[in-house]
């Protein structure tokens, strides 16, 4: 018995030890893969592919390796680039253990934490890069670029998202909106809504009618998610409702004139009120989720994904893609039939909604919206920045850029006799499946790209953009509803204002990243603690008065004071930097 | 023969088992004290090594000025933590739920154990304990996705209570705070209570059947047989665990709370842990001074802990830690 | 011994209510355990169910003990779809042979000595011990640490800072020093040293909370992913198995942060993992520690006889 104990440890011993011989010999054991395909390691002219990694502080998926779009890209540019993303952490904890443990990667997306990298002095500028690659200076104008320059003057990132070439295309309302399904606007007649007493007597009446989905699934008139940071579903609807945009954390006032914007806390005005007096009519009616305070996210999407609710206020991005999947399966029915909730009219259309009928209202934005807090950054561990920049500007050519968002000619996309990109409906079902997108796809999410209309003026960048994908993917109770308010897409339908941004839009920008050790700071994150708390409390109350008294008192407690003078200060300052560079403001 | 029982009855006599400090015991004892040695270097290295890292407490700690450069600031992060109402708060709940953990795991683990003991068929003994430490091996985030769903208004247990009649109309057991904590009690008990049991059914084993067989002789029965021979026969274990997870008691967790938390029920779900989340490891403002002086906090609430219930331990003639 | 001439009566009767209220305990002894082991799989079967279901199907919820629409393509995209996983199933079952055997003879031999009754500085010692499980300096200073021992991107990493553990060491100190000291006095009388006690007296003997304290370090190390992301983050010929499985959960929405969330796209907001792939990542890798515990089970379930000895 002790022998056979000796003998087996001496054996697993030295099947460690092997083990480790091999790992240690650095080829990375990775690389063993059965796909087989040898990866290439030299580009199209002979010189040795490079390796990078990549931390994004976001969630995302990794490529496998030997990625089909990868090494094409690889043998064009010289560079491949390993991704990682945030998992099991938050931004602040990954971002720290990074910057501790020694081993940065060679490009990074800090995210919320990019200004501790700053800080920490592990960024490299990018301001002698920009004048030697075209394609990332053209990115930003000066003005723009400006809005990334740190204390010291340099700039250390720049925000890939949200910028488009030439000019806006967006197809669809990425932002908030109250949502509501198509098929109840038609049971309707497709009425004009306006105020939040019409929406919710719409909701009332059509679940009345129609109290089940043809599976027997009883419908929710209307819900809203209240969890962590994503409770902005809830809190922040009495801002847009005044007719004002997105800034986020305040309302900025312009009565006086654009160069005299004031801030005004949006929590306390008679708007706020009357909307959350009308959400705890509608609580105590039975219109609204009965679990709408305590619901996870993921609970959300799956009963948003099972069609049964009918409106509900949140951003597209938010529920939309998730949903997409679930709304274009077929579904039995009680009496043994199929149906497609899509089909049934369960997409979602946006409603502007204001406090009085008639008022205008933004909750579209059409420009693009800068936000300069985080972005694309190269580290000070990187052995060569200069391959990296050129990476990075190559990244932003036209046909490396079609390779990362449109893929690959023929197999991913076809082109017609116009010139136009197109795609068919396998094509498309490829593009949603993650292990297809693992093998075949490399978008280098967080890499410099771009919104907007292709460089060769008639395709659009983004698939999602291109009118004919757009079109396409549209299921027909929605295209009909486009049709009979005589509208083309989703912006039109909400018919927001179409304003130019003020230079201080948007406020969120810094609101978002806002550190506690102010006053300010900390006030803010009190105001979120309180407001949490007790905006779900009013809506379930039975005694609305007293319980929104207590609300408010508990909510000037915080010192919102404090925040709000800092968020003047910061409108300011944004406005005294768009007048140096020559704006004034519009008569 | 020796055991447990009467162990306890002798230490309050002549102790001829305490060391004697004396060179012939020390020579007698070299190889001993050698490897502990070895073992001490490790331990210094490995754990008392990184407490140096404890000075960033005392500093507005920024990575790159390092632990001699950055700011000395005393205490002010303390005074932060505990001028901070939601701080106190904090601790209060931790401490009221790991207390409540503490409690009703040990009992219902041992009882488990026992009962299970008491079952003759191997086959069945084995399938039970097998299913019940399965869940513990699912993570949290698996298990709360299941007490949550069972919870919301059109969840298994408003089903149930609703059809028999207890209830009128649905209720939002996750919205009320006075649930919370006995929600939480109940999902630790249901995930861990057949992995907790592992020590105290290995411990059962190591009771000598002997006793069990004298114990039949003096005509006792079942119960008896649980009063006097097993429980005592647990007793060293149950103390031992006893002791080192009151120290554990503000380290009562996260991720459940977490998950399971809303911002109704926020004021008694959040922990500590949560708090340093919020405060101290946000992104934009990494504040590891803050993170730091709430873990020495901790720290020291626990060695208190451990201190004194050792010293009791002693005084009682029991099982102690040191 | 049995007095067959002086059995009573009340002997008997006393016998035969034993017998009686021995019936109705295991009845409900028996009803009890099941339902308790009624309760506590249901979790483990709704996860199983999920596993096997489809994945646009499964977001709807609803999915108890069976599947709705069954589906191999989670377990297929776990198992073929990530090479990766294949890197991280040799490390971690690597690690966890040989982290599993390391950590249990460090920690039984720092616990046998501790267990020693006449050992110096035996309160010393534990008191030493008992604090590196409250005190920790935190994340950062560890990571300097181990940065400075050469330690990161490298395997060692799971292997030599967790060998003592000093909760496995006071259970097993607990554990030995049960045992009678008899035992060890006649072999010191014999002219053992202490290491042949250790050796051929007490390990023999400690077979159970042996088997306990290998179970645990062995989930442990079968578990373990935040490791190898704080230490080998960059290097994926490190990573574990379970790194792997957690990169593709994408549960905590938490994390996306308020920034990036505004200029999501369809192209990266697609990026929520059905709860079928995580069921199916939770199953695979439960299933190998299930399969291991019957092996390791027969030192609790059957008893010990420490009566060997005469006294």
């Amino acid at each position: 018995m002790k022998t056979k104990k000796i003998v087996s440890l001496i054996l697993s011993s030295m099947l460690a030890v092997s083990s480790l011989a091999a790992c240690s010999t650095g080829t990375p054991a990775g690389s063993g893969d059965p796909s087989g395909s040898d990866t290439p390691a030299v580009t199209g002219d002979g010189k040795e592919i490079v390796d990078f990694t990549m931390f994004a502080a976001m969630a995302g998926k990794e490529k496998n390796e030997g990625n089909d779009i990868m090494e094409l890209i690889a043998e064009k540019t010289g560079v491949r680039v390993k991704e990682t993303w945030l998992t099991g952490q938050s931004a602040g904890e990954a971002i720290g253990s990074i910057i501790a443990s020694g081993k940065l990667p060679d490009l990074i997306d800090g995210g919320d934490g990019s200004v501790t990298l700053y800080e920490n002095g592990l960024l490299v500028a990018w301001d002698d890069y920009l004048e030697k690659y075209p394609n990332l200076k053209e990115m930003y104008t000066e003005e723009e670029w400006d809005k990334f320059r740190m204390d010291d003057g340099h700039i250390y990132w720049a925000n890939v998202f949200g910028n488009s070439y030439d000019h806006n295309t967006a197809t669809g309302h990425n932002g908030e909106a109250f949502w509501i399904q198509v098929r109840v606007l038609e049971w309707a007649n497709y009425p004009k809504i306006q105020t939040l007493d019409e929406y919710f007597k719409l909701l009332e009446d059509y679940a009345a009618a129609n109290p089940e989905l043809p599976d027997g699934t009883p419908v929710i008139p209307y819900t809203c998610l209240c969890e962590d940071w994503k409770y902005y579903c809830l809190e922040n609807a009495p801002m847009f409702l005044d007719g004002y945009p997105n800034d986020g954390c305040v309302i900025v006032n312009i009565d006086e004139g654009m160069d005299k914007p004031k801030v005004v806390d949006y929590n306390t005005t008679d708007t706020a009120k009357m909307y959350f007096k009308k959400l705890n009519e509608e609580y105590a009616k039975g219109a609204i989720d009965p679990d709408f305070a305590t619901q996870t996210y993921d609970e959300y999407i799956a009963k948003l994904s099972t069609g049964r609710v009918l409106g509900l206020c949140d951003q597209y991005w938010d529920f939309a893609y998730n949903i997409m999947g679930p709304f274009a399966s077929p579904l039995e029915a009680t009496d043994g039939t199929t149906f497609r909730l899509d089909e049934l009219g369960c997409d979602y259309v946006p409603l502007g909604l204001t406090a009085k009928p008639g008022m205008s209202q933004q909750w579209h934005s059409y420009d693009d919206e800068l936000n300069q807090s985080s972005g694309c950054a190269v580290t000070t561990s990187c052995k060569d920045p200069d391959l990296a920049f050129a990476f990075l500007n190559a990244l932003l050519d036209q046909d490396i850029h079609d390779l990362r968002f449109w893929g690959i000619e023929g197999v991913d996309y076809l082109v017609d006799d116009q010139g136009l990109y197109y795609r068919t409906e396998e094509m498309r079902e490829n593009w949603k499946s993650d292990s297809y997108k693992a093998k075949h796809t490399c978008e280098y999410s967080y890499c410099p790209q771009w919104a907007g209309m292709s460089k060769d003026g008639i395709n659009r960048m983004q698939p999602a953009e291109q009118p004919s994908e757009f079109i396409e993917g549209l299921a027909a109770p929605l295209r009909k509803c486009f049709e009979a308010y005589g509208v083309g897409t989703y912006s039109e339908f909400l018919g927001s204002e179409i304003v130019v941004n003020a230079p201080w839009y948007p406020l969120w920008s810094w609101s978002n990243n806002i550190s506690s050790d102010t006053p300010g700071g900390i006030a803010w994150k009190k105001m979120g603690e309180t407001k949490h708390l007790w905006l779900p409390t009013v809506v379930m109350s039975n005694d609305f008065e007293s319980d929104w008294a207590s609300y408010q008192a508990a909510y000037a407690e915080c010192d919102p004071q404090a925040f709000l003078d800092e968020a003047q200060a910061e409108v300011n300052k944004r406005l005294e930097t768009a007048k140096s560079y020559g704006w004034t403001a519009p008569v | 023969m020796e055991n447990s029982i009467t162990k306890s009855k002798r230490t309050k006599e002549i102790d001829i088992n305490k060391p004697k400090f004396t060179v012939k015991e020390f020579k007698r004892q070299w190889i001993l004290v050698a490897i502990s040695a070895v073992y001490v270097v490790y331990g210094i290295i490995f754990y008392y090594l990184p407490l140096v890292g404890w000075i960033m407490a005392f500093q507005n700690f920024v990575y790159a000025k390092g632990l001699t450069g950055s700011k000395w600031v005393g205490l002010q992060k303390f005074k932060f933590l505990f001028s901070d109402k939601t701080f106190l708060m904090v601790i209060r709940n931790t401490f009221a739920m790991g207390v409540l953990n503490l409690v009703f795991s040990t009992i219902v683990a041992i009882a488990f154990a026992i009962l299970l003991n008491e079952v003759k068929n191997r086959f069945f003994k084995k399938s039970i304990q097998t299913i019940s430490y399965l869940p513990h091996f699912l993570s949290w985030i698996i298990v709360v996705a299941i007490v949550h769903d069972a919870l919301t208004s059109t969840g298994i247990i408003n089903e149930i209570l609703t059809s028999l009649g207890i209830l009128k109309a649905p209720y939002a057991f996750l919205g009320d705070p006075k649930l919370f904590w006995g929600i939480v009690t109940f999902s630790h008990l249901w995930k861990e209570t057949g992995w907790n049991a592992i020590i105290y059914l290995a411990a059962i084993t190591s009771i000598d059947p002997c006793l069990y067989e004298s114990a039949s002789i003096d005509g006792a029965g079942r119960f008896q047989k649980m009063r006097y021979v097993t429980l005592p026969g647990l007793r060293p274990t149950i103390m031992i665990l006893l002791l080192m997870n009151m120290g554990n008691v503000l380290n009562a967790g996260f991720e459940l709370q977490y998950l399971l938390g809303n911002g109704l029920v926020q004021n008694v779900s959040r922990t500590i842990d949560i708090y340093i989340l919020d405060w101290a490891l946000d992104a934009r403002n990494l504040d590891y001074s803050l993170g730091t002086a709430a873990g020495i906090f901790k720290t020291v609430v626990s060695m208190t802990f451990i201190v004194v219930s050792n010293y009791i331990a002693k005084k009682k003639g029991d099982e102690r830690l040191f | 011994m049995a007095d067959i001439q002086g059995v009573s009566y009340e002997k008997i009767k006393h016998k035969r209510r034993m017998a009686t209220e021995d019936i109705i305990f295991t009845i409900f002894n028996t009803i009890f355990l099941v339902l308790f082991a009624v309760i506590t799989l249901y979790p483990v079967l709704n996860t199983l169910a999920y596993s096997f279901n489809d994945g646009n199907d499964a977001v709807r919820g609803h999915i108890y003990l069976l599947p709705r629409k069954w589906s191999l393509k989670s377990y297929h995209e776990i198992f073929f779809e990530r090479p990766g996983i294949r890197v991280g199933a040799k490390i971690t079952i690597l690690r966890t042979i040989l982290g599993t055997i390391t950590s249990l003879a460090a920690n039984a031999l720092l616990s046998f000595i501790l267990s020693r009754k006449k050992f110096l500085f035996k309160s010393g010692l534990s008191l030493f011990w008992i604090i590196t499980m409250y005190a920790s300096g935190g994340m950062i200073p560890v990571l300097i640490l181990f940065r400075y021992l050469h330690l990161t991107s490298s395997f060692w990493v799971y292997i030599i800072p967790g060998m003592v553990s000093a909760f496995n060491v006071m259970v097993m100190r607990t554990y030995m020093a049960g045992i009678p000291d008899s035992l060890e006095e006649a072999a010191q009388l014999e002219g053992a040293g202490y290491m042949r006690v250790f050796w051929s007296i007490i390990t023999p003997l400690c077979k159970p909370v042996y088997a306990t304290i290998a179970l645990f370090v062995a989930v442990y190390h079968w578990n373990s992913w935040f490791d190898a992301m704080l230490y080998n983050r960059f290097d994926p010929q490190y990573t574990t198995l379970q790194y792997e499985l957690m990169k593709l959960l994408d549960s905590v929405s938490a994390s996306t942060g308020a920034t990036s969330g505004a200029s999501m796209t369809a192209a990266n907001a697609n990026t929520i993992t059905p709860i079928t792939v995580r069921a199916a990542a939770t199953i695979a890798t439960m299933a190998p520690i299930i399969a291991l515990y019957p092996f390791l089970q027969r030192y609790f379930v059957t008893g010990l006889t420490i009566g060997g000895v005469k006294e």
